[in-house]
């Protein structure tokens, strides 16, 4: 096919595309959306009882507000890096607020050290609860930045997961989970770092470019 | 680009025409293949036109169009290098039997003929691995994207397919 007859078609197929709007919004829409979502999850399944008194606790407030944050700053990360033409940086903005999230999860552990049964394995079971809390908000997201450019699948795959997968275990965290040792906050970490990894490995598959013959076989398909 | 978000046509074209010898230059630059520098150009085009709402007006627009750009040829860089880790590409084959002036006119005939008896035996779907991938000369993954087959089993069955030829040529010497 000849270049001149490819941009005749690309012509033909130029329909008005508004942009798309700026990532911090789409990144605020979809946070206010999961809240929104999670809030329900926790209305249903029910609060436990001595939230307000654990709240105090300096350090298991840092965890949780790292624990938003990473969420707030991966969906804008993964935004930024469906988009062409912006800064690397942009994706790694999350990072300082994973290492909060790490510093005070180390400090919990460290405290909890003498406890028996430590780490807890009883709370394995995170993991699983923490992956289908995550399902509808991290399908949300995966649907939104579908709409942007595959610059970097993986990336943008594993910061839109790890957005849903860390704000899950954040309500989890709060409003959920019952055993409020410092340690217990291992495995909701434990099961974002493994969702999130694992989901960036079908980066590629979720994300892809659309080739030259797939266009023409959409344009020249009769409708 | 702003114009042909808009759904301006005339812009869109003169966009494109003046993006063509421009990308041209970035891809045989970045490229050393530059046989397939108008596949690559085309890619980026039809990329362009995909993406075009992720340009935000309010930026500028040479650094998205060369985001995609680059981005488009390291794919075709890519795809490149896993072909050629798989094929081996050579001028003049090694084996002769299928040159026409290596033998007489009745011998190549035959050859043709065996080779043929030999394909229609196999079963459809190990005869439709070798006509795209031996005779057309797909590569195993346009091969697989024309089946819906994976790469994987298009490659046993071009195996299974030679090994069933080659013991029915065998039996027939």
């Amino acid at each position: 096919m000849k270049s001149e007859d490819l941009i005749r078609s690309l012509i033909d197929d130029c329909a008005p595309t508004p942009p798309l709007a700026h990532p911090g919004w789409r990144a605020l829409v979809w946070f206010g959306a999961a809240l929104c979502y999670l809030g329900l999850v926790v209305h249903f399944v029910g609060r436990r009882p001595e939230l307000f008194t654990t709240i105090a606790d300096p350090w298991y407030l840092a965890e949780v507000a790292a624990m938003f944050l990473t969420s707030a700053m991966a969906a804008a990360g993964a935004f930024c890096a469906g988009c062409p033409g912006r800064a690397i940086w942009e994706r790694f903005a999350p990072l300082p607020f994973l290492l909060i999230w790490i510093g005070a999860l180390a400090i919990g552990c460290w405290r909890d050290r003498h406890i028996q049964g430590f780490p807890p394995f009883a709370n394995i079971s995170t993991i699983q609860t923490i992956a289908a809390m995550s399902i509808p908000s991290a399908l949300a997201i995966l649907s939104m930045v579908r709409r942007g450019a595959p610059i970097a699948p993986m990336t943008t795959v594993g910061l839109a997961t790890l957005a849903a997968t860390s704000m899950s275990s954040a309500v989890h965290r709060v409003f959920i989970e019952q055993n409020m040792a410092g340690s217990a906050g291992f495995w909701p970490f434990c099961a974002v770092l493994l969702i999130s990894g694992f989901a960036s490995l079908f980066g590629r598959r979720l994300l892809r470019w659309t080739t030259r013959d797939e266009f023409v076989a959409t344009v020249q398909r009769p409708s | 680009m702003t114009s042909a978000q808009d759904g301006d046509g005339v812009a869109y074209a003169e966009l494109l025409s003046d993006l063509l010898p421009v990308l041209h230059r970035f891809v045989r630059r970045k490229s050393r293949n530059a046989q397939d520098a108008d596949d690559v150009v085309q890619e980026i085009l039809v990329s362009l036109h995909t993406v075009r709402q992720t340009y935000d007006p309010r930026r500028p627009f040479t650094p998205w169009l060369m985001t995609v750009a680059a981005r488009r040829v390291a794919d075709a860089a890519r795809r490149r290098y896993a072909r050629g880790a798989n094929e081996i590409a050579v001028d003049v084959l090694p084996e002769t039997f299928q040159g026409d002036e290596t033998k007489f006119e009745q011998e190549a005939s035959d050859v043709a003929e065996d080779l043929r008896k030999a394909l229609a035996v196999l079963p459809q779907s190990q005869r439709e691995a070798i006509e795209l991938i031996k005779i057309r000369g797909l590569s195993l993954e346009e091969a697989a994207e024309a089946t819906g087959k994976s790469v994987g089993s298009l490659k046993v069955r071009v195996h299974r397919a030679i090994k069933a030829m080659r013991q029915a040529l065998e039996q027939k010497s």
